[in-house]
């Protein structure tokens, strides 16, 4: 069995290793995505540099006092039920609620979008009771603020975003020497010289397993260490490193275990070169639009990341900045592994069963 | 009952209207090479991939000396080689690479794995390209590379499925001069080729298979000799309509539209008679084979001159 898969592995190795494009789009492809993306998007990322949407409910007047130092006044909505809506959609950051007939003796509430930075929660909450409110808030009991669904995890710079975001595309791509190789292998009969030799399509599977793991392995290492050195070197913020090594292999093992899968799958499903690039290519692209890859899932409406949520790719980062922002534990990282691990499984075995199918 | 027994084999590929093979029965001995002749869509390859283990499903049997060819296999997994028309083997890799993993994934350790790659190239002449990529070698070279892969366990049962398709008069040459030294008492071989001359070469034993069946079978000089008594013409005129009918009725004439008959001769005193007859129907005979018949006209007498693909 050990002589079979190494030759199996070694095989791979060595038909990866002359694909240079495969080994471009492995290694070149995300690396220039991490790049190119920390430093468009670092100005971006910046909370300083983004400015928040408030209103305020009964008092125009005061919308207009509070505004500027990144806070900006807008049309206040037609009521309480509407002002939450537009905070749930983040289309709103704060929405100020005045009593009716307000005399400034009241208690004042503050309905602020999950996502908002607690300082600026602070900065704004301050503005409110400043000296600077031309209507008297001096007698009010107290300012309360409520947050508009539950609290989101804290937003990542550019660099923590897209590191981990654009390695996680790069890993899912190799589909694409995965499949290729598989498809040359059934056209040219090799496979099925193979099954005369009675070599198992399950051993065959696990040959192809080996070598892209490790694949995968050496894309975390060389993309953390992109984002460690050549960022900073051209300008960029560099990457924090986690303080828990085993948590970060672990998430990038997952991953890779999902990322392999889905390239079975599509190499068994695809009868061509084109068809396999084409499923492949598409469908990473769109699962990483959708899992917050190319776009951060934190700008995006409540709507479009509750879909977001749907995606592996969405997973993962989850995985990778419980462990890289929020220097998570491991039951921070249990949920986004084991649903990864789940895809994997389930993916391999239905790759298994088509080509069994197939006979 | 042969070494190799294949007992009424039925397989139909999934979604055809017509099975590949039909209650297919055929026995195959050790020594010599076994020549499996058929046209294109016969049933050739589906056969030899059954042998093989590529397909599965079919009905019948397939024993290899009595027990059961799938049982024979797991007992002694590297005793089967088979040798596919495709260029079966990895372009990117060095010929020494892929030789290296063939045998590797049958379970060659290092020593023997070393041994068998050495004695494989050396058999098929490989020696000067081991270092240079598979698909940069010519279409001889594949083909040398493609059947030296095939011979690496040394195995007792080879099938081999069109070894000379696309190559040169030398490299066939050199491929049937070695596919005949393999033939050995203790070894099953088994051919299939398109090419006649070659199986009438190096087979002592041939089956004709045509639509999933085994028209004829038997050692190739007695296959032969049974059609020793056919007579082939080719005439300077039609034959006359009356003259014509007579000939069918009594010499199973075949005709192809050319001027060329076919006729089945009773007797060696029915050749005087046939010709006699022509000449004075005016249709001078331009050419006349009799007393041997190559393997050629046999397999398109038996498997009919239509077109199959």
């Amino acid at each position: 069995m050990l002589r079979i898969l190494t030759a199996l592995w070694t095989k791979e190795w060595l038909a990866l290793s002359r694909d240079v494009h495969g080994l471009a789009v492995l290694f070149l492809m995300p690396a220039a995505f991490i790049v190119i993306m920390s430093l468009a998007l670092s100005d971006a990322f910046k909370e300083g540099a983004r400015v928040t949407d408030f209103a305020v409910l009964g008092s125009p007047k005061l919308g207009e006092r509070l505004a500027g130092e990144g806070f900006r006044a807008v049309p206040a909505p037609a009521d309480e039920r509407h002002a939450r809506d537009e905070l749930r959609r983040g289309r709103l950051g704060l929405v100020v609620l005045l009593p009716a007939q307000y005399d400034g003796t009241g208690p004042v509430t503050v309905l602020a979008d999950p996502a908002l930075d607690a300082l600026q929660l602070l900065a704004f909450r301050e503005r409110l009771l400043g000296a600077a409110l031309g209507i008297d808030l001096k007698r009010a009991t107290n300012v309360s603020v409520e947050v508009i669904g539950s609290p989101r995890p804290a937003r990542p710079s550019s660099v923590q975003q897209n590191v981990p975001a654009w390695l996680i595309f790069g890993m899912f791509f190799v589909v694409l020497p995965i499949s290729a190789l598989f498809i040359v292998e059934r056209r040219d009969g090799t496979a099925a010289r193979l099954r005369s030799q009675q070599v198992a399509f399950s051993l065959l599977l696990v040959g192809k397993i080996g070598p892209f793991f490790v694949i995968n392995l050496l894309q975390t290492i060389l993309m953390l260490a992109a984002g460690l050195t050549l960022v900073p070197w051209l300008g960029g913020e560099a990457l924090s490193l986690p303080a828990r090594w085993d948590l970060l292999a672990a998430v990038a093992a997952c991953t890779s275990l999902a990322a392999i899968a889905w390239g079975l799958l599509v190499a068994v499903c695809a009868r061509t070169l084109e068809q396999a690039t084409v499923i492949g290519g598409v469908g990473n692209i769109l699962a990483a639009a959708l899992g917050g890859i190319m776009v951060p899932r934190f700008v995006m409406p409540a709507t479009m990341q509750a879909v977001a949520s749907l995606s592996p790719m969405a997973w993962a980062l989850d995985g990778f900045h419980a462990v890289l922002l929020r220097q998570g534990s491991g039951s921070d990282i249990a949920l986004p592994c084991a649903k990864l691990v789940a895809l994997a499984a389930v993916l391999f075995a239905a790759a298994v069963w088509l080509q069994r199918r197939r006979g | 009952m042969g070494a190799l027994s294949l007992r009424d084999l039925t397989f139909r590929y999934p979604g055809a209207n017509d099975a590949a093979l039909q209650g297919l029965t055929l026995d195959i001995p050790r020594g010599g090479v076994f020549g499996l002749l058929g046209p294109n869509g016969a049933g050739k390859t589906t056969l030899i991939s059954l042998i093989a283990g590529q397909l599965r499903g079919a009905s019948g049997d397939m024993l290899l000396d009595g027990a059961p060819l799938a049982e024979a296999r797991r007992r002694a997994p590297r005793s089967l080689g088979l040798v596919p028309q495709e260029h079966a083997f990895y372009p990117m890799l060095t010929c020494r690479e892929n030789l290296r993993f063939f045998g590797g994934v049958q379970g060659l350790g290092a020593a023997r794995l070393a041994e068998r790659v050495a004695a494989a190239s050396a058999f098929a002449r490989l020696e000067p390209v081991l270092e240079r990529r598979a698909g940069e070698l010519s279409g001889g070279l594949k083909r040398r590379l493609n059947f030296a892969i095939g011979l690496l366990t040394e195995p007792q049962v080879l099938l081999l499925d069109e070894p000379t398709v696309g190559v040169d008069a030398q490299s066939r040459a050199f491929l049937l001069e070695r596919i005949r030294a393999l033939a050995a008492p203790d070894r099953i071989v088994v051919y299939t080729s398109h090419y006649m001359e070659e199986v009438q070469a190096i087979c002592d034993r041939v089956a004709i298979i045509d639509h999933g069946r085994v028209l004829l079978a038997g050692p190739l000089a007695e296959v032969l000799q049974d059609s020793a008594r056919s007579l082939a013409l080719r005439l300077s005129a039609p034959l006359p309509a009356a003259l014509a009918a007579q000939w069918r009725a009594r010499f199973d004439l075949r005709e192809d539209g050319t001027l060329r008959y076919e006729l089945r001769l009773g007797a060696p005193a029915d050749l005087v008679q046939a010709l006699q007859a022509a000449q004075a129907a005016g249709c001078e005979p331009l050419s006349i084979a009799y007393g041997e018949r190559d393997l050629e006209q046999l397999f398109m007498r038996l498997t009919d001159r239509s077109l199959r693909d």
